[in-house]
């Protein structure tokens, strides 16, 4: 049974899922989930591996689609629509659900077409002049602009890891998105790295309703506001973060955070 | 390490040895290496087999390839003047010239000249359409017609093998003897390349088959690539995978494996039914050969797009790009590289066969270059299988001419493939 802390019921939030499981074959990876996304709110997914927070992530914009095998079933509302039904157009609905995944993969174009292709195919500029505003205000707002606005045309392959992951972020908000999904996006990045993506996701926070996976306990407990911790394809527990971390209701989460499995 | 021991237990027995240290494993460790070095001394060995291989055949290829790029040629000396042939710069170089030089008696002229400059004998071994080539002459440079000029013409093709020391006994020692006035030499032959085939070696050319191969080439790629690239798009990026596609899967790849002569039956029985006017074209040969080189297309495709990293596909769709854009704007453009690898192989095997398109007609003598993909042509491989069975000697060195410039023309397609797949190649 899940835990649900007091006042967490969110009359305004922006995505709300319901009993939502997903089934990959014959196997159940999520188990009738429900919750509330905020917008003004960092919220953050935790667990130990494999309790099915990433592929509970990937609903929210319907990457499972690209899974033959994965079944989804539950709806999952984004401002009282659900994107789970026929009638939701997934092209639309990942313009306005950005993901930044956990292996920064820039495309193999200049850091400029990485910027700028996700307006260009919706057709957000009509002009040159429109599509550099938007590529210079979503790097400046992904901290990168400072770093790379002399060269604009090198292949975003060739910053560092960090930077690419910067740049992956700025391509996301680059279409202006209303929640921005994000799996594990500093698991594969050093610590000052880690660090310049924590602030950003804070600097982000409030413009956009992020949703973030991580197995660093640490990096929810700094970034997130709520926090929801997952265990064996259920969630056992969400409430605020700074409750959940230091007041836990549930066994199993206190176990967790204490370290005693994960 | 210090030897200083961990616990009081292993200083009890300082004479053992560990595992590592022992006689026995450096003994193994020996034998590591043996058989490193012996893999080594192997792949070595391969590999300078194969290129000992590949030098010899290039070598072999050179060495009697070129005399076939060269002719025998016999000096003759003509006053045009003199002999009463007339005409200007515009007579001579309209369509026409070849008759009206005809009319005032050329092949009579030139006869008349070639025994004064060659003597009886010699001038009888004159290539009888000699007067073409001085006409073709007179064409180019229209200022000899009024004086006197030596030309080279081309001998006979008995003539030629007595310079190869080869025939009969008189016509050695006819060749030795104007060899020796100077007046028989071999020439580099450039009208090799713009001449096609002939009944003789020494007016026999390749620019009709070579021709013919680039416009068979063209054919067979404008349908293979886009059909073997979209086939091996949608299997990979649309088709659900079950029973029918593992079928369609199974079936390109057995077709890619079935000998190439099949698919001249299917020519000859599918196209040629259709279009029976057509035998011998460009066109069929290059749907012949379409047939064959698509499956190794559809294959290499599927690979190169399987090679494309899912992250690539995530992120473009993660940013709401619909699935053809995401195929055409990132798939599409990561995997050609791979593509026209896949397509250069098929393309190179295309042009090197020959079984198939004798089925379709394609070995024909044409001895006129093919105008258009509708008209009957033969390809370079087919020139070299026909030439390799007559019996002029000529014919051998005019064949490893002909193969030399089918190698060169699969280097310049391969280096073309090479250039297009390093513009494209792209690192993530």
């Amino acid at each position: 049974m899940t835990v649900i802390h007091e006042n967490m019921e969110d009359t305004g939030a922006k995505m709300k899922a319901r009993d939502v499981s997903v089934f990959y074959g014959d196997n159940k990876a999520i188990d009738s989930v429900s919750i509330d996304i905020s917008p003004d709110y960092v919220t953050a997914f935790i667990g130990p591996s494999g309790c099915g927070k990433s592929t509970f992530l990937r609903c929210f914009n319907r990457m499972n689609d690209t899974i033959s095998t994965a079944r989804v079933t539950g709806s999952i509302e984004l401002e009282g629509e659900n994107i789970l039904g026929d009638a939701m157009d997934v092209v639309q609905l990942r313009a306005r659900v950005g993901m930044v995944f956990q292996k920064p993969n820039p495309f193999p174009k200049s850091i400029y077409d990485n910027i700028a292709y996700g307006p260009k195919i919706h057709g957000l500029a009509e002009k040159k002049a429109d599509l550099d505003v938007i590529v210079e205000k979503s790097l400046t707002r992904a901290g990168l602009w400072d770093e790379v606005k002399d060269r604009l045309a090198d292949s975003g392959t060739a910053l560092s890891g960090g930077q690419q992951q910067r740049l992956c972020i700025a391509r996301a908000i680059a279409v202006d998105p209303e929640v921005i999904l994000m799996d594990e996006p500093a698991s594969a990045l050093d610590p000052i790295a880690t660090a310049k993506i924590e602030e950003l996701i804070d600097e982000l926070s409030g413009r956009y309703a992020i949703v973030i996976v991580t197995h660093s306990m640490q990096q929810a407990a700094r970034v997130s506001q709520r926090t929801a911790f997952f265990h064996l394809g259920k969630m056992v527990e969400y409430g605020p973060t700074s409750d959940i971390f230091t007041n836990p209701i549930e066994e199993r989460t206190k176990d967790y955070i204490t370290g005693r499995y994960g | 390490m210090s030897s200083t021991p961990l616990t009081p237990g292993m200083a009890a027995e300082p004479a053992r040895e560990r595992p590592t240290r022992t006689a026995e494993f450096e003994k193994r460790l020996a034998k590591r290496y043996r058989a490193e070095r012996n893999f080594r001394a192997l792949g070595l060995g391969a590999i300078g087999l194969s290129i000992a291989a590949l030098i010899f055949l290039l070598a072999n290829m050179l060495i009697n390839g070129i005399p076939g790029l060269q002719r025998a040629e016999l000096a003759v000396e003509i006053d045009f003047a003199e002999a009463g042939v007339t005409g200007d710069e515009v007579s001579l170089t309209a369509p026409s010239a070849m008759q009206v030089l005809e009319l005032q008696g050329l092949p009579e002229v030139v006869d008349l000249y070639a025994e004064r400059s060659l003597g009886e004998e010699g001038a009888e071994e004159i290539y009888k359409d000699a007067w073409r080539d001085v006409a073709r002459a007179l064409a180019e440079d229209p200022a000899l017609i009024y004086g006197s000029a030596t030309l080279w013409l081309p001998a006979s093709s008995d003539l030629a093998s007595g310079l190869n020391d080869e025939g009969s006994s008189e016509m050695q020692a006819l060749a030795d003897r104007l060899q020796a006035e100077g007046k028989l030499a071999k020439n580099w032959d450039m009208g090799f390349f713009a001449r096609s085939d002939a009944t003789s070696p020494q007016m026999a050319g390749i620019w009709g088959a070579l021709k013919g191969s680039i416009l068979t080439m063209l054919v067979t790629f404008a349908l293979a690539f886009p059909v073997g690239i979209l086939a091996a798009l949608y299997l990979e990026e649309y088709a659900p995978k079950n029973r029918w596609t593992d079928l369609i899967e199974v079936s390109i790849n057995n077709l890619a494996a079935v000998p190439s002569i099949i698919f001249g039956l299917l020519g000859l029985a599918v196209f040629l039914t259709l279009f029976p006017n057509l035998r011998s074209t460009p066109i069929i040969g290059g749907m012949t050969l379409a047939l064959m080189t698509m499956p190794v297309i559809v294959i290499s495709g599927r690979n190169a797009i399987k090679a494309v990293p899912p992250s690539i596909r995530d992120g473009a769709l993660a940013v709401g790009a619909s699935p053809v854009q995401v195929v055409f704007h990132h798939v599409l453009p990561l995997a050609l590289p791979g593509m026209l690898t896949g397509t250069i192989i098929g393309m190179a095997r295309a042009l090197g066969e020959t079984a198939p398109l004798i089925l379709i007609g394609m070995r024909a003598f044409v001895a006129t270059p093919p105008d258009g993909f509708t008209a009957p042509a033969t390809v370079l491989p087919m020139q070299i299988f026909l030439w390799s069975d007559e019996i002029d000697r000529g014919f051998v060195e005019r064949t490893s001419a002909t193969i030399i410039v089918l190698l060169l023309f699969l280097l310049l397609m391969n280096g073309i493939a090479i250039y297009l797949r390093n513009k494209f190649e792209k690192t993530w």
